[in-house]
């Protein structure tokens, strides 16, 4: 009996055994197919994550060695003024940026989307921004960012009677330029999405609910609306995530000028890293907007439902 | 007879006749709406495209200090000078130079490798293979800005500052690409598996015989997308690049804008780094915007 249970625990341990070597056997093929993709992930993600973690707890400025500061960089957050106003413009920036492109992306894929003649071409057109560099889209809208009375925007405003206006170089008007060249040099991307959610919906569900007595701004109500949630959703997310790590356009135009009215966090970081050489606390400070921006990305999946199907 | 007939005829005429009369009215505010339609979309046109020919015609002519508007978008005299100036004042087309070869490797790269992860993901039977897939769909979520100042440490301690490696190192994998390709290989019957199993294929026969040539609408639309936002990427190859021989042409183009000088001659610079992309976009312009839509649809 004894023997008989010791024989039948043998069996299960060689099987087990046999399962384990299989499955290394079988595995053993695929990784190969990986490798790349490892290599890269460890050497450009995880090895920086570790030294952003190790690196925030030191004060280092690349010369000399660093030195172990414990949790100050940390402490330091909380008394950085300038860190406050990053973060005040950023959030304004994103308050300002995100429902805009999403309203303008919108309306304007309402339009394409109709079968009219030449509609595919000015998707094209409304694209052709998205596909141009950040830099260069930048030279071109400073330019007409002028605040010369003859410059391109204030000419174009005088047109309508509005005076000359400061665009970059006033404080209230610097954030709200950035903006701009953000919904005209991002729209067309989110309208193409919207595209494609407008034309995922089946057009069955139109026919059902006309059946059902629903017409005009109803059948938008009922159908189209509920539908794009998760277009939507998408939309609302990226645009947001992007928006919070806006820095191309900084850099380029106003280097968070005139007075620290378009000093967004990403620009803090950039500076504080790379103008005054300050790792370790550019480091406190780059965990700090990983963790806005993932409370934040967590809160809209939350409230917008990301990732759940309509039906 | 005849009258009732008539009538009858008389009746069906109104009929006919106030049909058209609603028809025409449903007619008259379609094509209201039409030309409503085609105003705005023909003012956003002019908005978007506008700038551009802005700009190719300032990158035209001769001592523009400022764009000024009105403008003449026909440049009188009309002139190359802005150019000839741009290469030779800065070192426009090592940039030039660097940019189209660090983004054809990065491509290439970043496609094939996507390929053959994806063929692991769709196919594998391998231990780990929720865990990694799980974290790969992590890496793409992650805000890449945040991780800038690190990366910036690691490569200096690694001496990769100023290296092609650095520009092209975290594009030869693309985690988007290995997720597209996934749910592309998935869409594909395994029975061309199991037949080139029976036939003696090993993994990688059926990879690259079988189900690669199946792929190559979508490794052209990746490939497109990889490229232009290898080309258009600014603040990664800004802060690995501190020689102005290793910069991208992007970033060399930024740092001379930001000089702000001779609007003809900042204008031919942003016409050299238009000019690549806008080429691209005009021939694979079906597929980048099928490849934009593809990653919105699945969120």
């Amino acid at each position: 009996m004894t023997q008989g249970f010791g024989a039948q625990a043998t069996a299960q341990i060689t099987a087990h055994r046999a399962s384990r070597w299989a499955l290394f056997k079988r595995s053993i093929r695929w990784y190969p197919f990986l490798v790349i993709n490892l290599v890269v992930f460890v050497i450009f993600n995880l090895v920086p994550w570790i030294s952003m973690i190790t690196t925030s707890f030191t004060d280092w400025d690349m010369l000399t060695p660093s030195e172990w500061v414990g949790l100050g960089n940390f402490q330091e957050l909380f008394t950085d003024e300038l860190l406050r106003i990053s973060i005040a413009n950023t959030f304004y920036y994103a308050l300002m940026q995100v429902p805009l492109i999403s309203i303008v992306s919108l309306v304007v894929a309402i339009f394409v989307n109709r079968r009219l003649f030449g509609m595919k071409f000015f998707r094209g057109l409304y694209f052709l921004p998205n596909v141009t560099s950040i830099a260069v889209l930048a030279m071109i809208f400073w330019r007409f960012l002028s605040p010369r009375p003859d410059g391109p925007l204030n000419y174009l405003l005088g047109l309508v009677g509005i005076p000359p206006l400061k665009f970059l170089v006033s404080t209230s008007l610097a954030l709200p330029s950035l903006v701009g060249l953000a919904v005209w040099g991002g729209f067309g991307y989110q309208m193409v999405i919207w595209l494609a959610g407008l034309q995922g919906i089946p057009s069955e569900l139109y026919d059902a609910a006309l059946v059902d007595g629903a017409s005009g701004f109803k059948l938008h109500r009922y159908v189209t609306i509920p539908l794009l949630r998760p277009t939507a959703a998408f939309i609302l997310v990226t645009a947001t995530l992007g928006s919070l790590q806006v820095f191309a356009s900084i850099y380029m135009m106003t280097g968070g000028g005139p007075v620290n009215a378009t000093l967004t966090v990403a620009y803090h970081i950039y500076r504080t890293a790379f103008i005054f050489g300050k790792l370790g606390y550019a480091s406190a400070l780059s965990i700090l907007l990983f963790a806005i921006i993932l409370a934040i990305a967590y809160l809209q999946g939350r409230f917008l439902r990301f990732g759940e199907d309509v039906y | 007879m005849t009258q009732i007939h008539s009538i009858g005829t008389t009746v069906g005429t109104m009929k006919r006749y106030r049909r058209t009369r609603k028809q025409r009215l449903k007619e008259i505010r379609e094509l209201a709406f039409m030309v409503i339609t085609y105003v705005v979309m023909t003012g956003v046109a002019i908005t978007t495209v506008g700038p551009f020919v802005v700009m190719l015609s300032a990158s035209l002519t001769k001592n523009l200090r400022f764009i000024k508007f009105p403008m003449r978008l026909l440049p009188q005299p009309f002139t190359l000078d802005n150019f000839k100036l741009l290469f030779e004042k800065t070192m426009a087309e090592r940039w030039l130079f660097n940019s189209i070869y660090t983004a054809t490797v990065a491509t290439l790269g970043g496609v094939i490798t996507s390929t053959a992860a994806g063929y692991a993901f769709a196919r594998g039977d391998f231990w780990g293979k929720e865990f990694l897939f799980m974290l790969f769909l992590g890496i793409l979520m992650m805000p890449s800005t945040a991780l800038i100042v690190p990366l910036f440490i690691v490569l200096s301690r690694l001496s990769l500052v100023n290296t092609y490696t650095a520009l092209i190192g975290p594009w030869f994998a693309s985690m988007f690409g290995t997720f597209l390709m996934r749910q592309q290989y998935l869409s594909i019957p395994r029975d061309y598996d199991d037949a080139a199993t029976i036939d003696g294929a090993n993994l990688w026969q059926t990879y690259w015989r079988v189900l690669l040539p199946q792929l190559k609408p979508t490794m052209a639309t990746l490939a497109i997308l990889r490229f232009m936002g290898h080309w258009n990427d600014f603040l990664y190859p800004m802060i690995v690049t501190s020689k102005a021989h290793m910069r991208t042409l992007t970033v060399g183009l930024g740092t001379v804008v930001r000089q702000g000088g001779d609007a003809g001659f900042d204008m031919s610079g942003a016409v050299l780094g238009f000019l690549p992309t806008f080429i691209v976009f005009a021939i694979g312009q079906k597929y980048i915007i099928q490849g934009v839509a593809l990653s919105g649809i699945k969120g």
